[in-house]
């Protein structure tokens, strides 16, 4: 049944995407279906069920008239676009996820760099040259090391650019495997996104604890800086690579051309803009966690929790009245 | 062995369509498997040839469609035909009772006909 969903599927790629069209293969793949299983229920083995469906499956050109796509027809494949294959498709998903996982730790070693000079500078080493020294050295290892990593890995994936310089596509099966990938990632990826941002508002919690608790230098000066910036430090690294695997699959699945049926492909994955405009657009896809940054940062600032909740009707407000300028639901 | 012309049958696709729908309305793959079963195999009809036929009828108002859920689940597209579509197949049954008794007039079962200049 893969077999002839995928044949009938790359017949139809490079139609325009109209609702004629769309319809014409949902009843062309029925028709097909109902005959398959009734080859297989006749005792037929797959491949001839296959074989005998896709021989008597006819011409498209039978149908160009009838929906209007005669020119379609007679153009050629367009060749300017470059197929990416499936085993190209899962080498550019893993290298991407390495990569993006390369940036966390980079953004990590950033972050936690000054574990070192805040450890080198403790009093139980008695504050000696040697220590505070130690400390710097590890501050500064740590970027270099974060920025060779950034560097090391960005250069790996420049191979992958044409992706993006050149227009290519993929076929159905592809897309199918890379959805189905990006599905299958989907409860990893909420749950490092969750612990991520959940370490993240925490980070500060030792430090308080220990600020309350002890006067011991070691724990307050030392520890509670300590595990803030490491908290924060896998925090943002778990956020950074959540969507890892994501990303690659979604760049592909954007690939192919969204006037033709394989655009649909895409629909697999994303849907479509909510804004009209491409900038409203991307502004509003960061514009809940904006809000939420603002509304902690704003809270903790100032400890007026029972006025800063404000916040939230506002942005309420702010957020319907941009989906009723921009939105293209209710067009 | 002879196999049948494409460019002959095409104009009665249409007629065999509408023969079947006259008594109930039916789907794309029950009209393929009768028509191959009452021409005894010796017509095949290609699915995009019956798809075509399909949207050309209902365009011209010939056929309806309509959706309905078969006993398994599966959502189909049933035709039912129209009482422009009975006139039309009314004519069309005219037209071939006439294109057979014409072409029949130049039909020779046994090959008599002298060729000329072999």
């Amino acid at each position: 049944m893969e077999v002839i969903k995928n044949y009938l599927e790359s017949m139809f790629a490079n139609l325009p995407n109209t609702p004629e069209i769309l319809r014409a293969k949902q009843e062309l793949f029925s028709m097909m279906e109902d005959k398959y299983t009734e080859l297989i229920s006749e005792g037929k083995t797959d491949n001839e069920a296959v074989g005998t469906v896709i021989a008597e499956f006819g011409n498209l050109d039978e149908l160009s008239e009838t929906l209007g796509i005669k020119n379609m027809m007679q153009a050629p494949v367009p060749s300017d676009r470059r197929n990416i294959s499936h085993d190209e498709a899962f080498d550019f998903i893993r290298e991407n996820e390495k990569h993006t996982f390369m940036v966390g730790l980079s953004v990590f070693l950033f972050i936690t760099c000054c574990v070192g000079p805040i450890i080198g500078g403790l009093d139980v080493f008695g504050g000696s040259k040697a220590s505070d020294m130690i400390g710097i050295v590890y501050l500064f290892t740590s970027i270099a090391t974060g920025v060779g990593i950034l560097i090391y890995s960005g250069s790996m994936m420049k191979k992958w650019d044409y992706i993006k310089d050149f227009p290519c596509f993929i076929d159905y099966a592809t897309a199918d495997a890379v959805y189905t990938a990006d599905c299958d990632d989907r409860s990893t990826r909420a749950l490092r996104l969750t612990i991520g941002i959940i370490l993240c508002i925490l980070c500060f919690v030792p430090a308080a604890v220990f600020g309350a608790l002890s006067d011991n230098n070691f724990l307050t000066e030392g520890m509670g800086p300590v595990f803030l910036f490491v908290m924060l430090g896998i925090g943002v690294m778990l956020i950074i690579i959540s969507g890892s695997r994501h990303d690659g699959c979604q760049k592909l699945l954007a690939l192919n051309d969204r006037a033709t049926v394989s655009g649909n492909y895409q629909g697999m994955g994303t849907p479509a803009p909510k804004f009209s405009d491409p900038t409203v657009d991307v502004v509003m896809s960061v514009y809940w966690p904006t809000i939420t940054c603002l509304y902690l940062i704003w809270s903790f600032i100032s400890f007026d929790w029972h006025i800063t909740w404000i916040i939230w009707p506002i942005a309420g407000i702010i957020h319907g009245v941009v989906k009723r300028i921009y939105g293209t639901e209710n067009r | 062995m002879a196999a049948i012309s494409s460019d002959v049958i095409r104009g009665y696709n249409d007629t065999m369509i509408l023969y079947l729908l006259l008594e109930d309305p039916s789907y794309g793959y029950e009209i393929s498997k009768r028509i191959r079963t009452l021409s005894e195999e010796k017509y095949i009809i290609k699915e995009t040839t019956l798809y075509s036929a399909f949207t050309r009828m209902e365009k011209n108002g010939y056929i309806e469609s309509y959706f309905e859920t078969a006993e398994n689940g599966k959502r189909r597209t049933y035709y039912r035909i129209t009482d422009a579509g009975r006139n039309y197949y009314r004519e069309k049954c005219e037209e071939w009772n006439l294109t057979k008794d014409v072409v029949e007039r130049f039909i020779s079962e046994n090959n008599l006909v002298p060729s000329k200049g072999e």
